[in-house]
């Protein structure tokens, strides 16, 4: 099994984002791998270790400082990486999931791929739409917000956690997009002799414009703003005047 | 657990998320992952390179920094108040292979540089620098030290265990009546030609890691320097390991100021049968060998103290924007506004001199004393001046083990005491002033 997986570079979440000329300030703020791609990578490492996939290939799509974002995934245990080089924004505001998608389908196209590991959403744009728009642009299966993943024979069956429980999706056979949430794994530590053979894990480079894909902002964003502050609450003496206000604020009948 | 939910669950909600910042998705999904980049930080970022030499380095501190943040700092303060050591945590370092910085492949170590050696004392110190004393202790005072002065054979015996976290221990010099005079110790070894074999009498004092299961037992490997000759220099090192008889714990030292998470011990040595294999160098030439491994020591404890006053800073700073009053945060405030500034700038003439030295160290070589006492002198100092302006700038919250500063500065007072006291920095510095040429 080859396994493709991305990784986005996003700005970190613990960063205050501010907002100027009407989009996110990304001037000087820290940026880190998505804590989504990132359990993605530990999900493909798992598979390799466990002799299901014979290779993981790490994919980005950014600037030249996602190389640092692939670095990490390769210091995780990725065996290489692609990087596909742009200066367009990738948090919503240029670059869009239908591109997105777009380019990694080329991608699985170049590489063959069986598997294809994402994050569920990017913590920036909080879309969640890649995966499910690449699975439709490939025509292949997919299971998104993965909770447990097991390879059974040619297939995986898949555990998917939703608002309203889990559910068990058997795929019977690869290849499928599968992305990847919150209590799949517990993603590593890079070890410092991992970290360092890394730096000789192969990265290839390709400009997005090489590769033939539409790259227009097709939605456009009208407004960026901060949530506005959040209101003083009321303290109330009874319940009595608990139930005569949530009425004439019109939340209970 | 993360640090977000032990703040969150203990009586501090107001200001958690000052030392958090703000999760920005709000089901705290995000709260105890993402591998940081710490290359493309904001202020001083022409500098980052200077402190992060090469991608390893800067990647080696990336994955230290989110290390810290989701193992380190969570049991900080828990460790200190019960003054216990957190054994399987210095294992942990053990399995990311950051126990043989120094050392070279062969024995499972990583041959990295004196610059890696600053990183990784710096982020750990930025959490738990008791934790990071142990550790300096395991791997600069025991393992370099084996690394740079014991034979191939010696070294393949004892290193790759040390490396891998298997075996822990550290270094004794210091004895009860002995310090700052160190040629003044009167622990002895006498050899006896019929057995090979030395026997080694006396105590020493403040040992890191002279225990590690709160004074039952002893750790398990040291380097135990003794006098073997008529000539006040005429000291041996020897590696003594756990179990050998006559070699006990004498007592675990508890109400210590700080480092209270570290475990320190007297070790005491009666009539200890060490094989003559044991002998680290040359017989009565451990001068030598103590020389080639102080300027990494140096290095690591001014490095120690860097990681000490960069979250005094960071503290102070989200203090301020957080703190009201009389109408205005407190960066309104004159005295606030010096306090974080000269803190600043205190630290980055720290962080540049260490630096400077680390990157162009050669660890092999010795001979730099002058600037390695100098960055531990000013820097331990710088330390805790700092930490002490944090605990001022916080006011009644600095004064509490909740908001770190307290025992950071509890903890920086260390470093003007350990490792060598300030008075022999100035000691061996005047030594050399003095003889040197003019300052260019």
């Amino acid at each position: 099994m080859k396994v493709l997986v991305g990784v986005k570079r996003v700005v970190d979440y613990a960063v205050k984002v501010q907002v100027q000329k009407g989009a996110v300030n990304l001037k000087n703020v820290k940026m880190s791998l998505n804590p989504f791609c990132e359990i993605a990578v530990e999900e493909a490492v798992r598979l390799k270790e466990a002799k299901a996939a014979e290779e993981v290939v790490a994919l980005s799509i950014g600037p030249k400082q996602a190389t640092e974002t692939l670095r990490t995934a390769l210091a995780m245990g990725c065996d290489r990486a692609i990087h596909v080089s742009t200066d367009l924004r990738t948090d919503y505001m240029e670059l869009q999931p239908y591109a997105i998608a777009k380019i990694i389908q080329k991608i699985v196209d170049q590489e063959q791929s069986d598997l294809v590991l994402l994050g569920k959403q990017g913590i920036d744009s909080d879309c969640g739409q890649t995966g499910p728009m690449l699975a439709g642009f490939l025509g292949w299966p997919q299971v998104t917000f993965a909770a447990n993943l097991n390879v059974e024979g040619n297939g995986i069956t898949v555990e998917r956690e939703t608002d309203s429980g889990t559910e068990t999706i058997k795929i019977p056979s690869l290849p499928a997009v599968v992305t990847c949430d919150l209590r799949l794994n517990e993603p590593r530590y890079a070890t410092l002799p991992n970290i360092m053979k890394a730096k000789k894990k192969k990265v290839d480079t390709i400009k997005a414009e090489d590769l033939g894909v539409d790259l227009t902002t097709h939605n456009e964003v009208v407004e960026v703003f901060e949530p506005p502050p959040r209101k003083e609450g009321i303290m109330v003496e009874s319940v009595d005047d608990l139930v005569s206000k949530l009425k004439s604020a019109g939340v209970v009948a | 657990m993360s640090t977000a939910r032990s703040l969150l669950l203990g009586k501090s909600p107001r200001y958690f998320k000052a030392f958090l910042g703000n999760p920005r998705t709000g089901r705290g999904t995000a709260a105890a992952f993402s591998k940081t980049s710490v290359v493309s930080s904001s202020s001083s970022s022409n500098l980052q390179d200077f402190f992060n030499p090469t991608e390893v380095h800067a990647d080696l501190r990336s994955m230290l920094r989110d290390f810290v943040k989701k193992e380190v700092e969570p049991q900080a303060l828990d460790f200190n108040r019960t003054e216990k050591f957190n054994l399987p945590l210095l294992r942990q370092l053990g399995d990311l292979g950051l126990l043989g910085l120094t050392v070279e492949e062969e024995y499972g170590g990583t041959g990295l540089d004196a610059a890696a050696v600053v990183l990784a004392h710096e982020e750990l110190s930025y959490s738990d620098p008791a934790f990071c004393l142990s550790y300096l202790a395991h791997s600069l005072l025991l393992v370099n030290n084996l690394s740079t002065n014991a034979s191939p054979e010696q070294k393949e015996k004892f290193l790759p265990a040390a490396v891998a976290g298997q075996h822990i221990g550290g270094m004794g010099m210091s004895e009860p009546s002995a310090g700052t005079d160190v040629l003044g110790m009167s622990t002895k070894a006498v050899f006896d030609h019929r057995s090979d074999t030395w026997h080694l009498t006396g105590q020493k004092m403040w040992i890191t890691n002279g225990t590690l299961d709160g004074g039952k037992t002893t750790g398990d490997l040291f380097l135990v320097y003794a006098r073997t000759g008529p000539e006040r220099s005429d000291i041996t090192s020897f590696v003594v390991e756990k179990d050998m008889p006559g070699f006990q714990v004498g007592q675990q030292i508890h109400d210590k100021l700080g480092m209270r998470a570290s475990p320190t011990a007297e070790l005491v040595f009666d009539n200890v049968p060490i094989p003559n294999g044991n002998v680290i160098g040359e017989v009565n030439g451990a001068t030598l060998c103590m020389m080639r491994n102080l300027e990494i020591e140096r290095l690591g404890l001014a490095a120690m103290a860097l990681g000490i006053a960069r979250r005094c800073i960071n503290v102070m700073k989200d203090y301020a924007s957080d703190r009201k009053a009389f109408g205005k945060t407190l960066w309104d405030f004159g005295q606030i506004q010096s306090a974080i500034s000269t803190s600043y700038a205190e630290y980055m003439a720290g962080r540049c001199y260490v630096y400077a030295l680390a990157n162009q160290l050669d660890l092999d070589s010795y001979g730099n004393g002058l600037d390695a006492d100098g960055t531990k002198l000013y820097c331990a100092q710088m330390a805790k001046t700092v930490a002490d302006r944090a605990i001022q700038v916080l006011g009644g919250y600095g004064y509490v083990g909740e908001y770190s500063v307290e025992r950071l500065w509890r903890d920086a007072k260390l470093l003007e005491i350990g490792g060598g006291t300030n008075e022999s920095h100035h000691k061996n510095m005047a030594r050399d002033l003095k003889r040197g040429a003019d300052l260019e």
